[in-house]
């Protein structure tokens, strides 16, 4: 018997709003179509009323988890169309936000994904060591989500001796426990069990359709855009980009977890060597100098993309957000493809959706 | 600083470009469009060759070749969402069905597309439709 099965736009296993329909055979999901487009707020519109102080206000409520990676992207095409030169200290500070944003999402999606296979157990472990980084980011920029640490020529709020060594120290604390989830991730045969084999996207078909960042890592595509096109003094440090074959859902935990070791090492190779240099040129509104500019960054999801033109006044001309779900939601039919039904809840949620991001 | 390399072409040459860009391996970040001071489109496809962003940049075309032979969705729905936007016509595109807008704004070609329209006239005409 062939149906079709709906699921979403409102879905237990969906934290935000998509619509795929399964055309399915029995329980085999033979075939599948997504439709986003629930969440759009006419963001991209709103900022071509807005000027540059306000579009990174903006911006940075475009998504509550990558709220960073939007206003700096943002804030880095500004500096490259008026060509500001951030001052070092700054650039390492929005670093380590970046970072530490990095690890909070990444911690998030593990939990997320251990409950919907029904790890209960595993997802309060981890969501109880995140939130050690969500007190951190509340701690350096005042805030758990929406952190404003960036302003159009460097960081917002400095770190001093005092709050370093305590996020040092942090730090240290999180890498036991950290050990523990990694090892559970990596050996515990319940994981093993509804992840292995399941929602596989190959490498053919994740480079023809553009996957990007863990997704695409996951899948054996060897892309980063910190080590790729260095930005932000990501050049300064040292770090591996992990990269697994299989291209299932259990590579893709795998990957989320590897990279969380791969952040502390920056962000504690960016608090060592922190530069003793002004953290931004002062907060003087500016005008956008005619000209556009691309920018990318390595979102915790992937690489973020955002145009800016300028025609000379205080407002943008145009701003273009493209964020890195927008890459990998088309690959959702291509993963479903031969799975059960059971299983499409947690292959959606593999790609570490985020759809208020997708529709701007 | 990433580099941004920015090339003028025609219309007859995004389809070779993007052929020979798919054969290289390249990725293609994003294709992006405004309006630009003269009110003319502004069409830009960009590729990754790592470290620089080469972009294509077509000016002034309402009608452009699509690309989603060649590098499938991550083509596809940045032109789709063009279309949405400006109104801009992709040939040979599957356009019927909407990406983030509602289908009730799918409205005569180059009028009342979102981009375009004043935001005052968008307010009006929601608080009108309530």
């Amino acid at each position: 018997m062939s149906y079709i099965v709906p699921i979403g736009p409102y879905h237990p296993a969906l934290e935000e709003p998509i619509h795929a329909k399964l055309y399915t055979e029995g329980e085999v999901i033979k075939d599948a179509e997504v439709f986003v487009g629930y969440n759009h707020r006419g963001i991209e519109k709103l900022a071509t009323e807005r000027n540059a102080i306000q579009t990174l206000v903006l911006v940075e409520r475009v998504c509550g988890i990558c709220s960073h990676s939007h206003a700096l992207t943002y804030a880095m095409c500004v500096e490259q169309i008026n060509g500001i030169e951030v001052p070092k200290r700054g650039e390492y500070i929005r670093v380590i936000t970046a970072e530490l944003e990095r690890l909070h999402s990444h911690f998030l999606w593990l939990g997320v994904a251990c409950h919907i296979i029904g790890h209960d157990s595993m997802f309060m472990h981890i969501w109880d060591e995140r939130e050690l980084i969500m007190d951190l980011l509340e701690e350096l920029s005042g805030n758990r989500v929406n952190y404003a640490m960036v302003t159009i020529g460097g960081a917002r709020r400095d770190i001093d001796d005092e709050l370093k060594a305590k996020l040092l120290k942090s730090l240290d604390k999180l890498k036991g426990p950290m050990d523990r989830i990694v090892e559970i991730a990596l050996n515990d045969k319940t994981i093993a069990l509804r992840t292995k084999g399941v929602g596989v996207l190959k490498k053919e078909d994740a480079v023809r359709i553009g996957a990007i960042g863990p997704h695409a890592r996951a899948s054996g595509v060897d892309v980063d855009v910190r080590r790729d096109s260095p930005y932000c003094s990501y050049g300064d440090f040292k770090f591996d980009v992990p990269v697994q074959e299989s291209g299932d859902v259990f590579a893709r935990v795998v990957i989320r977890a590897l990279e969380c070791y791969e952040s502390i090492k920056i962000i504690e190779q960016a608090l060592r060597n922190l530069p003793d240099t002004p953290i931004n040129l002062g907060n003087k509104l500016l005008k956008i100098q005619k000209g556009s500019a691309v920018c990318r960054h390595e979102a915790p999801r992937g690489q973020l993309t955002q145009m800016v033109v300028g025609n000379g006044g205080f407002n943008n001309h145009r701003v273009s957000i493209h964020v890195p779900s927008y890459k990998n939601t088309p690959t959702i039919p291509f993963m479903l493809r031969g799975n059960s039904v059971a299983d499409a809840g947690l292959i959606i949620a593999s790609i570490d959706p985020c759809f208020s991001c997708l529709d701007r | 600083m990433q580099a941004y390399k920015r090339t003028d072409i025609s219309k007859d040459q995004v389809v070779p470009i993007a052929e020979k860009m798919r054969k290289a391996g390249v990725g293609l970040v994003m294709i992006h469009g405004y309006l630009n001071e003269e009110g003319k489109m502004d069409i830009s496809w960009d590729y990754a060759v790592e470290p620089v962003i080469e972009s294509y940049h077509v000016v002034g075309e309402d009608t452009l070749p699509t690309i989603s032979g060649i590098y499938d969705e991550a083509a596809a729905w940045p032109e789709r969402e063009l279309n949405e936007i400006y109104g801009t016509v992709f040939e040979g595109l599957d356009m019927s069905k909407r990406l983030f807008l509602p289908e009730e704004m799918l409205e005569t070609q180059g009028k009342g597309h979102i981009m375009v329209t004043p935001l005052e006239e968008l307010r009006a005409k929601n608080i009108k439709e309530g």
